[in-house]
């Protein structure tokens, strides 16, 4: 089944021999010359190959899988042809975590199931079993594991029509355009979320997804609930450092408005220098230009905060996946907590749960009651910034007489005197 | 149509030697003049191989890439994205 | 070693509280055990959640010897405060696919990071990359040596390369999947190390592998070529075992509902109604699909795994294009290939990959992803004159609706070149 004459070019390969001889941390040292990078370097051999890591299990039963069950939240049970079971135990991390959760990820891996566990592409940790008593014993072990606050260490959940795990990215812990933090965020809101992580109880599975700025390296665009760091000013220029910095030409290119053009300014001590101005009405915040020269930094903290779209998917079930829609422009970082966040996301959730149907997913019910009515259920106001000026703006406008009755029609009505 | 690997690294390394006296380090762009009929992931992996085979020095910020022969220019920073 | 000092942090101490994991915990018991830099790094966190603002500076460049990405440098904009992380660069590190691991491997690995560096991680990052944060300029060397030496791991991508390609555990566990999704990870990992290791392209390219359209990856929201399971034979039926759910044997959905009583499973309501192709019926108590009409939307065999199965002819749809708003908007996916086998070497979709990466490559301008440039040059002159591919109405959603295409000279009977002469003797001016 699996094609074993791929691995690292050599079929008799097996990286546990060497998993087996213990850190070296004096190898590097004594072999690395910074004089002579090349000598014993090894370039370009990518990844172990990943059948290395499998359980017995799932080597002999690649393939064969038949059916699956959530036999309940956080475990999956599987089938195979072979008449062979499986249980998956799923667990949330907060995607930054140190070696010593690390090492006892491992632990309980050796512990309960031949050393071996899996992440999922959201951050989860998945935990493989054959049988139903070290699967009654992992479970039981993993409600009791917490950290010394008194949160769990590894939460079961995760499955189903539920909130899963947040993708996120680095905020302030680890990178310089941050409009706001990640993992904090993230902490608040799955704590404030937690009933629907472990549970099968909303109408279908609920994706929130978290970014801390524009550039969005999680991609949160497609998901049900994103929750997006942006700034509101557009960036400095020091004057008196940006020559030594950064290459003009490229700042001025990496501005998708072209906002950024080129200046001449005299600096007090009477010194001429090229340097750049921003057209401030045309900066949409996006922070490209920090990215590409750092004398342009925009953070600040009256400016940024947190923008919520929603109604994204990417799955192709029943509906074609779909964007995310600006639903909530701004909410100002309220730490360490974001209590703001937090209620905006409960509001949606549960008149989502309250209202949709089965099977139906955030956007798909937004779009059948009318996103008039979505407003109005979520308690959410709705300002002009939600109506698009960017690029394919047109897409978004409501060109049929068909409309709803709702809060916001009331309003006008009332207002006319009618 | 793929050209012989072999010949285009002696394009490559011919052309650099004569670009090297007044421009030292070349953006990627620059080298793929030393063959206009190939194509620019051919000049790449031959640019590649020279590197392995330590004829070529390499530096890269993640956007901004240059090459050089090999002793014929110090270290340089330049563009700032590493994303 | 110089004495630990923990900064007071009383706004991060509210994020030990509640259910859901930790992180302050988990770096704060680090700290105790002797780390000044999770101390550190907690202390500068609290900072920035005084401030409203981040702590790191913006990047500098720093990298390993001949390789132009995987290496993120970051600097604290208050290294006195903080000195141990004063330096706190990033190495990301190629996963093997589907992430795997075993505890060998994660024990030697933490050996090797409380040495090198900070003991910090991210499993992993948005791209799918092991991220270790948090160590020194002087470290990054050693760091790849033992990576390379002592865990055969490499380095992923940053920069203007590939990015580390990532895919769904796909046949390892995964009933529905319609590709080895680890196996055509790993392959193209390797084939193409070259160019995930020394960008030359114009900016950041991304595979992502989904076994089926259920698209758990969400290839087709952030790869610029998503390459997804589907099959083009009949979806399998066990009428018995769909009868099981309709008896209220078998839970709908493998399970997924279970703690909300939406009464007794409707196989009509629940699934026939909501397939978005209306192909389905009942005949007699036989379940019927047909087939042809099908858009393999996954809906019927989400929700009766135990009945029915994808069909056996299996292969892959190719899309291309997508990407975060930035610059030109949010772009999905656009599908450019309908089906696609995908056997091992994939030569077929390797040729399609030269050709695309040569056209990018030579047309693309600088920081255009692969869907900015599809839409600049037009996605019909990508699938037909770059790609040499046939035009099928499977190419749009609908056709256009203005009536200005680009005639090209060629398609005109006798070219535009004419005779002003030969019109003037018809036409009077
Ligand atoms: C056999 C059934 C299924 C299994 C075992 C399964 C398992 C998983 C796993 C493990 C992940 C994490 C991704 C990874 O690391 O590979 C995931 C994510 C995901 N699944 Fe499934 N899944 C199943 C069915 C479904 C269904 C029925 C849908 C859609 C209706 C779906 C849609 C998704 C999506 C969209 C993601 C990730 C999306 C994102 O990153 O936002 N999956 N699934
Ligand atoms: C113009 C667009 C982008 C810019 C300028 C950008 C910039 C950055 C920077 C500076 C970091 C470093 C954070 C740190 O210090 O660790 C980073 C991390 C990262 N970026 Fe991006 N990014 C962009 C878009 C994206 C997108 C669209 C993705 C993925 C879909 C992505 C994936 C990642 C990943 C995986 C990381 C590693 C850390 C993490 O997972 O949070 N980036 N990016
Ligand atoms: C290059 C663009 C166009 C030119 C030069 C143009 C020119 C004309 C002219 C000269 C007429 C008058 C014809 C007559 O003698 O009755 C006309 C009529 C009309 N045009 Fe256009 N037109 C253009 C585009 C459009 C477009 C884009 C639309 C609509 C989307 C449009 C809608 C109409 C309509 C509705 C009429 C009236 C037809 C009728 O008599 O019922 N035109 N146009
Ligand atoms: S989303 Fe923005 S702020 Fe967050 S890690 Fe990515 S580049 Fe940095
Ligand atoms: S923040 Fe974005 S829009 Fe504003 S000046 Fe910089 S690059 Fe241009
Ligand atoms: S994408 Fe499809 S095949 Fe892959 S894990 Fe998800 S449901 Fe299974
Ligand atoms: S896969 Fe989707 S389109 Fe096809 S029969 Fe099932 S529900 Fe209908």
């Amino acid at each position: 089944m699996i094609d074993t004459s791929m691995y690292k070019d050599d079929p008799g390969y097996n990286i546990q021999e060497k998993l087996d001889i213990p850190y070296d941390p004096t190898l590097a040292d004594r072999e690395y010359n910074p004089q002579k990078p090349m000598a014993g370097r090894l370039t370009d051999q990518g990844p172990p190959h990943y059948e290395q890591f499998f359980p017995e299990v799932i080597k002999k039963n690649y393939g064969k899988w038949l059916t699956h069950e959530f036999v309940q939240s956080g475990v999956i049970k599987y089938t195979s042809e072979t008449g062979d079971l499986m249980w998956v135990v799923r667990c949330a991390t907060p995607r930054l975590i140190t070696t010593n959760l690390l090492r006892e990820i491992g632990e309980i891996a050796d512990k309960f199931c031949e050393g071996v566990c899996r992440w999922t592409t959201r951050n989860s940790l998945e935990y493989h079993v054959t049988d139903e008593g070290t699967l009654k014993d992992l479970i039981e072990f993993l409600n009791n594991f917490k950290h010394p606050g008194g949160s769990y260490k590894l939460p079961i959940g995760g499955t189903g029509a539920g909130i899963t795990n947040i993708v996120h990215t680095q905020g302030w812990i680890h990178c310089h355009t941050p409009a706001t933090d990640a993992s904090g965020m993230v902490k608040a809101v799955m704590d404030d979320m937690f009933e629907y992580w472990n549970s099968h109880k909303l109408p279908a599975k609920l994706r929130i997804s978290m970014a801390c700025c524009l550039n969005m390296c999680g991609a949160v665009h497609c998901s049900d609930i994103a929750l997006l760091g942006i700034h509101r000013k557009p960036p400095f220029v020091e004057d008196d450092r940006i020559t030594g910095v950064c290459e003009i030409p490229l700042a001025i290119a990496a501005c998708p408005t072209a906002a950024i053009k080129p200046a001449k300014v005299t600096l007090p001590n009477g010194k001429e220098v090229k340097t750049v101005r921003v057209n401030e009405p045309r900066c949409m915040f996006c922070g490209n230009c920090y990215t590409m020269c750092p004398a342009m930094p925009l953070a600040d903290e009256e400016g940024d905060g947190v923008a919520i779209l929603a109604g994204g998917k990417i799955s192709n079930r029943i509906s074609t996946p779909t964007f995310s829609k600006l639903i909530v422009p701004y909410i100002p970082n309220e730490l360490p907590r974001f209590e703001s966040v937090c209620k905006i996301v409960r509001n949606i959730v549960e008149a989502y749960s309250k209202g949709a149907n089965k099977y139906e997913r955030l956007g798909d019910w937004a779009a059948r009651v009318g996103w008039e009515r979505f407003f109005e259920q979520c308690q959410l106001p709705f300002t002009e910034k939600s109506i698009d000026d960017y690029r394919l703006a047109y897409d978004t406008y409501h060109t049929t007489t068909q409309f709803k009755w709702s809060s916001h029609t009331d309003k006008l009505m009332k207002e006319a005197g009618y | 149509m793929a050209a012989d690997i072999e010949e285009l690294k002696k394009k490559v390394l011919d052309y650099m030697a004569k670009k090297s006296k007044f421009k030292p380090k070349m953006y990627f762009k620059d080298l793929c003049k030393a063959d206009e009929s190939a194509k620019m992931r051919e000049i790449k992996k031959a640019a590649s191989a020279l590197v392995q085979e330590e004829k070529v020095e390499y530096w890269s910020s993640g956007s901004t890439t240059l090459y050089s022969l090999k002793g014929a220019s110090s270290k340089e920073t330049d563009t700032f994205e590493h994303d | 070693m110089a004495d630990l000092k923990k900064h007071d942090t009383p706004l991060l101490d509210e994020l030990k509280k509640g259910p859901f994991p930790s992180f302050v915990d988990d770096l704060e018991t680090r700290g105790k055990g002797g780390v000044q830099c999770c101390y550190d790094l907690l202390g500068q966190l609290e900072l920035s959640y005084v401030h409203k603002e981040t702590h790191w500076k913006h990047g500098g460049i720093v990298g390993v010897f001949g390789y132009g990405g995987g290496v993120i440098g970051r600097y604290s904009d208050a290294p006195e405060q903080f000195p141990t992380i004063a330096h706190f660069h990033t190495l990301r590190v190629n996963q093997p696919a589907s992430k795997f691991y075993n505890s060998k491997f994660l024990n030697k690995l933490c050996d090797m990071w409380d040495h090198r560096g900070s003991g910090v991680t991210n499993f992993h990052g948005s791209t799918g990359d092991m991220i270790l944060i948090g160590t020194s300029t002087d470290e990054l060397e050693p760091t790849f040596y033992d990576l390379s030496h002592q865990f055969d791991m490499d380095l992923g991508g940053s920069g203007s390369n590939l990015r580390t390609p990532a895919c769904c555990m796909g046949k390892a566990r995964c009933e529905y999947s319609c590709l080895d999704t680890q196996a055509i990870c790993y392959d193209l990992t390797m084939t193409y190390q070259d160019e995930l290791h020394r960008p030359a392209f114009p900016y950041k390219f991304k595979f992502k592998v989904s076994g089926c359209p259920n698209d758990c990856v969400a290839a087709i929201a952030r790869s610029c070529t998503s390459i997804i399971g589907t099959w083009r034979d009949n979806i399998r039926i066990d009428q018995k075992a769909v009868q099981a759910y309709v008896g209220g044997e078998i839970p709908p959905n493998a399970g997924a509902f279970s703690d909300r009583d939406w009464g007794a499973f409707d196989l009509q309501k629940e699934v026939i109604d909501l397939c978005p192709s209306g192909c389905m019926y009942m005949d007699g108590n036989d379940l019927k699909i047909d087939d042809r009409e099908c858009t393999r939307c996954m809906h019927c065999i989400n929700v009766m795994p135990s009945a029915l199965r994808t069909g056996v002819d299996c292969g892959a749809t190719i899309l291309n294009g997508a990407k975060a708003p930035i610059l030109e908007g949010a772009q999905m996916s656009t599908l450019i290939i309908p089906f696609i086998k995908m056997e091992y070497p994939y030569e077929e979709f390797k040729d399609y990959v030269d050709l695309m990466w040569d056209w990018w490559m030579e047309e693309g301008k600088n920081r255009e992803r692969l869907g900015e440039l599809i839409q600049r040059q037009g996605l019909a002159h990508y699938i037909v004159d770059i790609l040499g591919r046939e035009p099928i109405p499977q190419h749009v959603k609908e056709p256009r609706s203005n009536p200005y295409p680009f005639w090209k000279e060629e398609e005109v009977p006798g070219g535009w070149k004419r005779n002003l002469a030969d019109f003037r003797a018809r036409h009077l001016a």
